[in-house]
């Protein structure tokens, strides 16, 4: 069986308003995607990311509630230029930048969530398989050698 | 004592790939490193000191997996694997006095660590004895020379367009027997230009009672003046061919138990699980490298744990010289608490 | 330079003499060949071994973090220390009545790694002025241009003279181009995908961990450093790809906003690892996306620790 291309969802758990859509979420992911529910997008931090990356995420999706509406006020602005700038960083050093996907959810939309990820899904199957700082479980090579 | 024309050293290397990894210095980048050689490979002995990055990584890797846990199988496996037998060609005294002393911590008849003793067992050094030393070497003065051949096979000097190999045991005898043999003239030239050149190299600072006074000014304040610019990095240990220091982690992500090499230059080295830190302050931590050096190697085995390959003076971010800390410290006089 | 160090002697005697502060941080003379070090003189007999040359090479803000705030610290500052001082008054590292500013204009660090390269590492003797170095290896002298030998970053540098300093000696130099270092991010930018990756994984290769970059850092003053974190384990502790790589990206990107582009980094780094090219880059976005540039003043705070309400429509996608 066919899995899709690996992606980590990192949601926040206000984002899905819909129980229809939160229930999709927990219980019916397909295999491909792992999920890390956090209390605001606002908790990422940089090395989240990285982690997810190295470890041979296809794609990194970002789910969360749209900038003036987060749960905690302010949450979730405090840490979009850091996003912004960290993937400006990786980029740099040759990472597809288009394999880290933000999706702001209002509370209206309905089914919005599953047809991210199909989308993000497609788009990803476009660019391959990750390779590029995917490095988890790859020996030094001085432990062959001085 | 044989002789090899240094033009042929490739041939040599060839016959030796069938039974040997051979690991020699080769220029990678910049510098010189212990890399693996092939038929085509060009050894580097353009540098006429030791390697950057010290060769004690060939016994005790920076990261070595000592096993893997299969969480499918719910066992652990693996780590130990078979050491094909592997010859290094060109390690420098110094580095290879600093393997035998290493030996006295890993290579121990009742509780010897395995993963030291399977390299060692499976290693034959061929020493370069050094005909150029530089201004940062200070062998001599610890005990070595540039010619000592304290935890060798072999040792090559080289002398005009000539490598002459002298043996020093079975292993290395048999790597060279069928070379021709040097003359009496041309062992006595060799014998003097050892002599010359270690004859050159005056001692840099006084060992003797070195350790006595050590431990007298442990408790005084000579060892603010170091900490004060030292930046508690890794380098001078990290670079040092005797220090030995481990951390063992999980590195739970993929399931495997790695040994990193570790210095008691950073906080977290000494700091305890309960949050107290014996060595809370850089002071401490500066004092400790140079009293592990100069006096408690010397409780433990009775000889000095520096063998002077310099690096640590090459090195040092902040210009440390451990020559004129010592000459410092030698010459400080104080009522400190006495470490008896 | 001669002269600078006359009238550093000068002022460092009369901060100490008149009890205007603690300790003043300096450099002296050299143990290891060419290598002066820093230095803390607290009273004039120890400011006689006062050194201050070319290869002075380390960042001397980064000693400011290790005192208490009420200590009085004279500090000799060239261009970018002077920043890293702002950048530390920033995040209320210390006190700026508490610091004494001794500004020198600065015509850059060499690399005597550069020198070495040529020379070989067997160098007795080293003079300078302002246009040439001359070195003596193996009893012949060798003489080198200044600006061939100077450290990367120096070769970049914008701001040679010191900034709020408490006194300048010597004449303000004329200010860098900042094209320079735009350019050099621009042109690794506009490498393929591939070669920048191969550029990145091959300096990254060669780490050993040893944190002299980060110590050597003014601004990588945290007590716990991300690395040292166990539970969870982010970043690996060994020198695998993945642990020098998470390594290198991450200690860069803390840096944003915070760097000068000292390159102590890379001087310290025994390994001759590149690293700038990534704090460059984060610095030209600064000042691009926020027009933020550190250590220019005392007070405003780097684009992180702030957001806009303004940033939504930047960003959202």
């Amino acid at each position: 069986m066919e899995t899709g291309p690996k992606i980590a969802l990192f949601q926040c758990q206000w984002c899905l308003y819909s129980e229809a859509d939160q229930h999709w979420v927990d219980h019916e992911l397909p295999p491909s995607i792992h999920l890390v529910k956090l209390p605001c997008t606002g908790r990422i931090n940089p090395l989240h990311i990285l982690n997810a990356v190295q470890g041979g995420a296809d794609g990194i999706m970002i789910s969360g509630c749209q900038p003036e509406k987060c749960h905690f006020i302010e949450g979730n602005l405090s840490a979009l230029r850091q996003h912004d700038e960290f993937l400006n960083l990786l980029e740099y050093i040759g990472y597809e930048r288009d394999r880290v996907r933000f999706t702001w959810l209002d509370l209206q939309d309905r089914g919005r969530i599953q047809r991210d990820l199909a989308a993000f899904e497609a788009d990803l199957s476009q660019l391959g398989k990750a390779d590029i700082l995917v490095t988890r479980g790859i020996p030094s090579m001085r432990g062959q050698h001085a | 004592m044989y002789i090899l024309n240094k033009k042929e050293y490739k041939q040599i290397i060839a016959k030796w790939l069938d039974k040997f990894d051979v690991f020699a210095p080769q220029k990678a980048g910049e510098f010189s490193q212990f890399l693996p050689v092939d038929a085509d490979s060009e050894l580097d002995f353009t540098e006429p000191h030791n390697t950057r990055y010290p060769p004690k990584a060939l016994f005790l890797p920076q990261s070595e997996t000592m096993m893997r846990y299969n969480r499918r199988l719910n066992r652990s496996e693996g780590g130990q694997e078979e050491i094909k037998p592997r010859l290094i060609w060109g390690i420098r005294p110094c580095d290879a006095k600093a393997s035998s002393l290493l030996d006295t911590v890993f290579y121990t008849e009742d509780d010897g660590d395995p993963y030291w003793i399977a390299k060692r067992d499976a290693s034959v050094l061929v020493g370069m004895g050094c005909t150029e030393p530089c201004q940062t070497c200070f062998c001599t003065t610890v005990g070595g020379g540039p010619f000592n051949t304290d935890g060798l096979d072999a040792l090559v000097t080289e002398l005009g367009d000539e490598y002459y190999i002298e043996t020093l045991t079975d292993k290395g005898e048999r790597l060279f027997a069928e070379l021709p043999i040097a003359s009496e003239e041309q062992q006595e030239q060799v014998q003097t230009l050892q002599s010359k050149v270690k004859g050159a190299m005056e001692p840099v600072f006084e060992t003797d009672n070195l350790k006595e006074h050590l431990d007298d000014i442990f408790g005084s304040d000579y060892w603010d003046t170091i900490a004060e610019s030292c930046l508690g990095c890794g380098v001078c240990t990290f670079l040092c061919p005797t220090c030995f220091c481990f951390d063992i982690v999980d590195e739970v992500q993929r399931s495997e138990r790695v040994r990193n090499w570790d210095t008691c230059m950073f906080r977290i080295y000494s700091q305890e699980a309960s949050g107290h830190n014996p060595r809370p302050t850089r002071k401490e931590r500066t004092r400790q490298r140079i009293m592990h050096k100069y006096s408690y190697w010397l409780d433990h085995i009775g000889e000095i744990g520096c063998t002077g390959c310099g690096r640590c003076v090459r090195y040092c971010p902040v210009g440390l010289d451990i020559r004129a800390m010592l000459n410092t410290a030698n010459a400080y006089e104080s009522e400190g608490i006495h470490v008896g | 330079m001669p002269e600078i160090k006359v009238e550093l002697k000068k002022e460092i005697d009369r901060l100490l003499n008149e009890d205007v502060v603690d300790v003043v941080i300096a450099f002296k003379k050299a143990d290891a060949p060419l290598r002066p070090q820093p230095a803390f003189f607290r009273n004039v007999d120890e400011a006689a071994e006062l050194e201050y040359n070319g290869l002075c090479q380390n960042n001397l803000a980064n000693y400011l973090t290790r005192y208490p705030q009420d200590t009085r610290i004279g500090i000799v500052v060239r261009g970018c220390e002077s920043r890293s001082v702002n950048a530390l008054l920033v995040e209320k590292q210390h006190h700026s009545e508490n610091l004494y500013l001794i500004g020198v204009p600065c015509r850059g660090i060499i690399d005597i790694k550069k020198i070495i390269k040529q020379t070989g590492e067997e160098v007795t003797a080293f003079a300078e002025d302002e246009d040439e170095v001359t070195v003596r290896v193996k009893g012949r002298e060798v003489k080198f241009n200044r600006k061939d030998i100077l450290h990367d970053s120096c070769l970049r540098c914008v701001h040679p003279n010191p900034i709020n300093t408490d006194i300048l000696l010597g004449e303000p130099l004329p200010e860098g181009d900042p094209t320079v270092a735009r350019q050099a991010v621009e042109s690794f930018a506009s490498l393929g995908q591939e070669e920048r990756y191969a550029w990145f994984r091959q300096e990254a290769e060669r780490c050993i961990r040893c944190y002299a970059c980060r110590e050597a850092c003014p601004m990588c003053y945290c007590t716990e450093c991300f690395v040292d974190h166990a539970t969870p384990r982010w970043t690996e502790s060994d020198i695998s790809p993945a642990g020098t790589q998470a390594w290198h990206i991450i200690r860069a990107f803390h840096q944003a906003g915070r760097c000068t582009s000292c390159g102590a980094c890379e001087r310290a780094c025994p390994m001759d690892i590149k690293m700038t090219y990534l704090t460059e880059k984060l610095n030209e976005d600064m000042l691009e996306g926020y027009q933020f540039e550190v250590g220019m003043d005392d007070t405003t705070q780097p684009p992180f620790a702030s957001f806009d309400l303004d940033d939504k429509n930047r960003f959202v996608l």
